[in-house]
Parts: structure tokens; C-alpha cells; sequence
């Protein structure tokens, strides 16, 4: 046993020797494999991550150079009243304030005599969903004030803050109905990127905000003395 | 037979060859050292330069300078959020209260509207009059409404009947959209 040991040895020796030569360029080539497949590669996977990244923060950081630029050049001041006037349009949560000034408003500029109403509210914890635009629903009634009174009490809450659609118009001869729905929609805040480029106010936009402007103000109109409005949670 | 047959080894010539090899593997081992060398230390220039410090301090610089406008970037993003939407509403809400003026404006001066209902889908109009000229006037103009597509895109003529009561002639007609 012992003896065939040996003699392996010995060949190994023998094969060792005769090829003592090429055991350096062979170790050498091996490591350089090794170190390229352990070390290179991975460096280099991690270059082009690094590449990504900083393209990346360089995109940003021209976004917000774009975005300081925009920034620095808004007038605060009117800002802040287009702001209102945008959010007195579409308001973030039910304005039920705004929505009584509306009808009322309306109603002493168009000289209609409302009945009695109620605001057809819902669930008030039912979460609203992406793209939906939530509504108020509102049916209003309208004693002794004949087609032309009904007509323009209508136009005119159709061009009145919160904006709202008309959803059915019902005259009769003694007593007409109105339903409404008054329109507001959260703000979503995770649509919110600091790192995304923002445009400054364009035309079309500043042509909206023209038209909403002409819609007339009802902030300052006082409800009636007497209440006339019911709240009910209905549907 | 063939004679040049040589059964010695050709000694030199082998070991010129080998010597040969050896030197090609030497030099293959010693070029993929520096190889691999040289590739690690181009990867590790290129990322000191990508990583240039210069990026960062441009972006915290950036970063200070925006912060600063916080309140305005807020309330812009508000305004666009608000005016997508508002405009979005009025691009798609039915303008009922126009479509309501339309109607009426046809209606001739001897016809009384008794009941007018406007939805989304459709319209009913109940009216009567002395004269049937009025009520015959009041079709005619709807017709021609349909006829051009203006506001509505039907219209059905539901009752015309005579009211001796009243001793007035009733119309009920329906219109869609």
C-alpha cells in the first residue's frame, strides 16, 4: 500500500518536475480568471449602477434648476389669488359653506324662491377613489318662480363657485325642481415629486382662470336669517 | 522500404518548441495579470470620476435654494392639480341650463309650457295653446333643431289633444340628445 503511495508520489514528482515550468503562467492565468470573475466584474456591474444613479441625480438636479428658475419668477402674490379662486371652484373636501352661498347667492341674484332642501351627503367615510370625481348631490325646489326665473337660476349656479352640474331641470306650474351636484376632489398628495420638473403657468391655464374669475364671487353673500337647509345623510 | 526513417528524438528541435510554449504561456499569464490589472484600475479612475464629489455639493447646493421656495412649489403643484381637474368637470359636464335656453327660446309666444323636465338623456316638454298654429309653429322648430343636429337628435311627438275643459289644445313631446 505504502509502496503504491510512494511510486504515485514519485510520478507526481516526475510530471511536477518535467513541468515545473509551467506551473507559474498557469497559476498566473488562473488568478487573473479568478480576480476577473471575483473582482473586475462585480467592480464593473457596480460602475455602470453608479453611472445610473448619477445620471439620475443629474436629471434631478437639472429638474430643480428648471424648477428654482419657475419658482423664482411666480408672483406670490397673485399665486395665492388664483389659488383661492381654483380652490373656491374645486374645492378639496365638501364645502358645504360654499355651496349654500352659491344657492343662495343664485337665488336673490335670479329672484327664485327656493323651498325647503336637503344636501344628499352619503358615507361620510368612504374613502374616494383615483380619478372619481366625487359630487354633493343637492335637490333643490323652486315655488312660484315660472320657466325664466328657473332657467336663470339655473345659468347662474351653473357659473357659480363650487362648480357644480345641473343634473336634472323639472318645471311645473306651481312648483319646479333642480338637481345639482356640486363637485370637489381631494388633493392626492403622493401625486406630490419635489423632483419633478414643474411648468409655470401656461396660457390655457391662466385662460381658465380668467373664466373662473368672470364666474362672479359669492364669498361675501349671507345665508338667510331663517333656516331653510336640512341635512340629511341619504343614499 | 523507405530509409529516412528516424527513430531518434530530434532533442533541440522538441526543445526549442517547448521553450517556445513557455515563453507564450509566460507571456499570456503575465498579459492577463496586468490585463486584469489595468481594467480594475480604469474601473476604479471612472468611478472616482462619476462619483465626483462636484455632483453632490451641485445638488445639496440645489436642494438649499429649492427648499427655500417649498411654499411655492406646493401651492403651484395645487393649481395645476386644480385646474387639470376643473378643466377636465367642464369638459365633460352636460350644460343642461343651455340646452333648457335653447328649447324655450323656440317656443312661440301663444304656447304655454305646462311641464318641462331636462336630464342628462332626454327631454319632455307638455305645453298647450288656444291656437294649433302655435303648437304646429313650436314642432316645426324643433324639427328643425333635430334636422341640424342642435341640441337635441330626436323628437317624438307623444299626445296632441284637445282639452275641452280648458278648451285649449295640449302637446307632449319627448326629444333626445
Amino acid at each position: 500500500m505504502n509502496e503504491k503511495i510512494n511510486t504515485d508520489l514519485k510520478s507526481l514528482k516526475f510530471i511536477l518536475n518535467k513541468n515545473r515550468l509551467y506551473v507559474f503562467p498557469i497559476a498566473a492565468i488562473l488568478i487573473s480568471a479568478i480576480l476577473f470573475f471575483q473582482f473586475v466584474i462585480p467592480q464593473f456591474k457596480a460602475l455602470l449602477i453608479a453611472e445610473k444613479e448619477v445620471k439620475a441625480t443629474s436629471l434631478r438636479i437639472e429638474a430643480q434648476k428648471a424648477n428654482l428658475d419657475v419658482l423664482t419668477n411666480i408672483n406670490e402674490g397673485s399665486l395665492d389669488s388664483q389659488l383661492e379662486i381654483l380652490n373656491s371652484a374645486l374645492p378639496s373636501s365638501k364645502d358645504f359653506i360654499g355651496i349654500l352661498n352659491s344657492v343662495y347667492s343664485a337665488a336673490q341674484k335670479t329672484g327664485v324662491n327656493l323651498g325647503s332642501f336637503s344636501f344628499k351627503v352619503g358615507d361620510l367615510s368612504e374613502s374616494i377613489s383615483g380619478n372619481d370625481f366625487p359630487v354633493v348631490k343637492l335637490s333643490m325646489p323652486i315655488v312660484n318662480s315660472g320657466i325664466a326665473g328657473v332657467n336663470s337660476f339655473v345659468e347662474t349656479i351653473s357659473k357659480t363657485f363650487p362648480i357644480s352640474e345641473v343634473e336634472l331641470i323639472k318645471i311645473g306650474n306651481v312648483s319646479s325642481v333642480v338637481n345639482l351636484s356640486f363637485y370637489y376632489k381631494p388633493l392626492n398628495i403622493s401625486d406630490y415629486n419635489q423632483d419633478i420638473r414643474i411648468s409655470p403657468i401656461s396660457q390655457k391655464e391662466l385662460m381658465l382662470i380668467n373664466q373662473l374669475e368672470e364666474f362672479g364671487d359669492t364669498s361675501s353673500f349671507s345665508e338667510p336669517s331663517t333656516p331653510v337647509a336640512t341635512s340629511s345623510a341619504a343614499q | 522500404m523507405n530509409t529516412d526513417i528516424n527513430l531518434l528524438l530530434h532533442t533541440d528541435e522538441e526543445s526549442s518548441e517547448e521553450k517556445k510554449r513557455i515563453k507564450l504561456f509566460n507571456l499570456i499569464a503575465i498579459a492577463s495579470l496586468m490585463a486584469v490589472g489595468l481594467i480594475s484600475l480604469g474601473i476604479f479612475i471612472l468611478a472616482q470620476i462619476i462619483n465626483s464629489p462636484s455632483v453632490k455639493k451641485d445638488q445639496e447646493n440645489t436642494l438649499r435654494l429649492t427648499s427655500q421656495f417649498q411654499g411655492r412649489q406646493t401651492k403651484l403643484f395645487v393649481l395645476n392639480n386644480r385646474v387639470e381637474n376643473i378643466s377636465k368637470i367642464l369638459e365633460a359636464r352636460r350644460d343642461l341650463p343651455k340646452v333648457a335656453s335653447n328649447l324655450l327660446e323656440k317656443v312661440p309666444s301663444d304656447l304655454f309650457i305646462e311641464d318641462f323636465e331636462v336630464n342628462d338623456k332626454s327631454v319632455i316638454i307638455v305645453g298647450y295653446s288656444k291656437s294649433l298654429f302655435a303648437i304646429g309653429e313650436f314642432i316645426n322648430n324643433l324639427t328643425d333643431m333635430v334636422r341640424k343636429e342642435e341640441v337635441i337628435r330626436s323628437l317624438i311627438l307623444n299626445s296632441l289633444a284637445l282639452d275641452l275643459g280648458r278648451n285649449v289644445y295640449q302637446v307632449s313631446l319627448t326629444s333626445g340628445f
